[in-house]
C-alpha cells in the first residue's frame, strides 16, 4: 500500500467579503498516493483553484486540514510543493533560464548550482536552445513548459497544476499533455492537476476527482483503468468513453 | 554629415535668418518679438547671471524630482499592494490631485520662505500625486497570481515587493514619472515667476516687467533646455527598464 503523500480532511472554505458569505468548498476529503497523477475536474467557477491554493498553503481553509508528506500545511512549503499556473506567470523581464532559476535565487542558492539545475530542467522540457529567450519570444506552449521547469526546480515531491494548458489551442494542449506525462514518468513526482476538460482529465490521470459546482464537493473518486503509457488513440476507446460519460453524468446531475 | 542633418541645420539657419529679418524690418514691435541678435545681446550682457540662475533652477528641479519620485513611488506601491491602505489612500490621493496646488503656494512661501525651498516643495508636491497614483494603479492591476506564485516558491514579503511587484509595475510607474516630472518642471519655473528671488523663472518675470524681451527669450530657452535635459534622462530610463513591456505589446 503506497503512502498518502497528500491527505485532505473535511476541508471547508467560506469567503465572507461583505454581506453574504460564499461557500467555495464543502467538506472536501481525499488522499493522493506517492507518485500518482491525480486530476481534479469540475465546472469553471467551482472551488477548484481555491482547493489548490489551500493545498499549497497560500490560502487558509475555514475548517479542515491538509497534510503533506506527514506534516500539516500551515503556510507555503516550497521545498515540498511546486506550483504551475495557467498563463505561466513568468516574469517578463527575465529569460527562460532566469525564470527557471528564480525560485532558487529567492533562496540564495549559489549561481553556479542554480544555473546547472535550471539548464538541466530546461533540457528536460526540450527548451535547452531557448534558455536566453524572453517569455514574449516564446510560444504559449513553450512558456508553459518553462513554467513546468520552474515548478520542478526546487525538486518538490508534489507539483500542483492549475489548468496549466487552459489557454492553449487543442492541438498544443494535447501535445503538452503527452509531454507532461513523459516528464512525470521520468521524475516520478506526485502531480495534482486541475482542469475542466474531461478528456484531459481521463487521458492524463491515475485517479480523477470529480467536483460539483459551487460549493465544491468531491462527487466521486474515479480510478482510470487505461494502460500506461497513454496513447492518443486511447481517447477513442470504449473504456475512455465510459469514463467520460460517468463524469459528465456526475457533474450535470450535481447541477440538479 | 548626413543628408537629414544637413537639411535640419539648413532649415534652422533659414528660420533664424527669417526671424532676424522680420524683426529688422520693424513689422512687429521688439517688445513682442525679440530678434535673435537681441537674445545674443542678452547673453553678452547678462550671460553669467542667467547661467547662475539656470544652475539654481536645475538644482531645485533635481531635489524636487528626488523627493517626488521616492515618496510617490513608495506611497503608491505600498498603497497598491496593501488593499486596506489602498482603499483609504487611493481616493484621498485622487481628490488631492484634483486640487490646483498653486493655491497652496502662498502657504509654502510662508512656511519656508521665498528661496529655493518653497519652489522645491511646490515642485515635489505637484509631481508627487500623479507618480503615486500611477504606481498605485500599476501595482493594483497586477495579476494577483504573480504574488501567489512567488509566495509559493518561498519568497519573503520583501522579495515579493522588490523582485516581483515593483519590476512588474515599472512600466506604469515610469509613465507616472513622465507626467509627474513635467509637472515638477512646470511647478518650479512657475513658482520662480511668482514670488521669488532667483532662478530662470525669476529672471523671465523680472525682465518681462522691464520690457527686456531679449532677456525674456533667453530665459525661456533655458527653461526649455531644462525640460529637454530631464526628458532625455526619462527616455533613457524608459528604454532601460520599460523595454520588455514595449516588446511584449508588439507581440500581441
Amino acid at each position: 500500500m503506497a503512502r498518502h503523500v497528500i491527505e485532505v480532511r473535511g476541508l471547508t472554505k467560506t469567503y465572507s467579503p461583505h454581506r453574504a458569505p460564499v461557500r467555495a468548498l464543502d467538506r472536501v476529503s481525499f488522499t493522493v498516493d506517492e507518485g500518482q497523477f491525480v486530476t481534479l475536474v469540475g465546472p469553471s467557477g467551482g472551488g477548484k483553484s481555491t482547493l489548490l491554493l489551500i493545498l499549497a498553503g497560500l490560502v487558509e481553509s475555514t475548517t479542515g486540514e491538509v497534510w503533506v508528506d506527514g506534516e500539516q500545511v500551515r503556510g507555503p512549503v516550497p521545498e515540498k510543493i511546486g506550483i504551475v499556473f495557467q498563463d505561466a506567470t513568468l516574469l517578463p523581464w527575465k529569460t527562460a533560464l532566469a525564470n527557471v532559476e528564480f525560485p532558487l535565487d529567492l533562496r540564495h542558492v549559489p549561481r553556479g548550482v542554480r544555473r546547472e539545475r535550471a539548464l538541466a530542467l530546461l533540457e528536460m522540457v526540450g527548451l535547452q536552445d531557448f534558455a536566453d529567450r524572453y517569455p514574449h519570444e516564446l510560444s504559449g506552449g513553450m512558456r508553459q513548459r518553462v513554467a513546468i521547469a520552474r515548478g520542478l526546480v526546487q525538486d518538490p515531491r508534489i507539483v500542483l497544476m492549475d489548468e496549466p494548458f487552459g489557454a492553449l489551442d487543442e492541438q498544443t494542449r494535447t501535445k503538452m499533455g503527452q509531454e507532461l506525462l513523459r516528464i512525470w514518468e521520468k521524475t516520478r513526482k506526485t502531480i495534482f492537476f486541475i482542469t475542466h476538460s474531461l478528456t484531459e482529465a481521463i487521458y492524463l490521470s491515475d485517479v480523477v476527482l470529480v467536483m460539483s459546482p459551487r460549493p465544491g464537493r468531491i462527487l466521486d473518486v474515479m480510478p482510470v483503468d487505461l494502460p500506461r503509457p497513454r496513447r492518443f488513440e486511447m481517447m477513442g476507446s470504449e473504456a475512455f468513453g465510459q469514463a467520460r460519460n460517468r463524469i459528465w453524468k456526475l457533474i450535470t446531475e450535481g447541477e440538479g | 554629415m548626413s543628408r537629414t542633418q544637413a537639411v535640419r541645420i539648413g532649415g534652422l539657419a533659414a528660420a533664424l535668418l527669417a526671424w532676424e529679418g522680420v524683426s529688422r524690418l520693424g513689422w512687429i514691435s521688439p517688445i513682442i518679438l525679440a530678434s535673435p541678435s537681441a537674445v545674443l545681446a542678452a547673453i553678452r550682457a547678462d550671460g553669467g547671471v542667467f547661467l547662475q540662475a539656470f544652475e539654481v533652477t536645475l538644482a531645485e528641479i533635481a531635489i524636487a524630482i528626488a523627493l517626488a519620485w521616492s515618496l510617490g513611488i513608495g506611497v503608491g506601491v505600498a498603497a497598491g499592494s496593501l488593499p486596506r491602505l489602498g482603499a483609504t489612500a487611493g481616493p484621498l490621493l485622487s481628490s488631492l490631485f484634483a486640487i490646483p496646488l498653486i493655491i497652496l503656494y502662498p502657504l509654502f512661501v510662508a512656511w519656508v520662505g521665498m528661496g529655493p525651498a518653497s519652489k522645491i516643495l511646490f515642485g515635489a508636491a505637484s509631481g508627487f500625486f500623479p507618480i503615486a497614483l500611477n504606481a498605485l494603479s500599476g501595482v493594483r492591476c497586477l495579476d494577483p497570481r504573480f504574488a501567489l506564485v512567488a509566495r509559493g516558491m518561498g519568497a519573503t514579503t520583501g522579495q515579493i515587493f522588490f523582485k516581483v511587484l515593483l519590476p512588474l509595475a515599472l512600466p506604469a510607474i515610469i509613465s507616472g514619472l513622465r507626467v509627474g516630472t513635467s509637472l515638477i518642471i512646470i511647478g518650479v519655473v512657475v513658482t520662480e515667476m511668482l514670488a521669488s528671488v532667483g532662478g530662470v523663472g525669476f529672471l523671465i518675470s523680472y525682465h518681462r516687467t522691464m520690457f527686456n524681451t531679449g532677456h525674456v527669450y533667453l530665459g525661456i530657452f533655458l527653461a526649455l533646455l531644462a525640460a529637454l535635459l530631464v526628458n532625455r534622462g526619462l527616455s533613457h530610463l524608459e528604454e532601460r527598464f520599460g523595454r520588455w513591456r514595449i516588446l511584449e505589446q508588439t507581440r500581441a
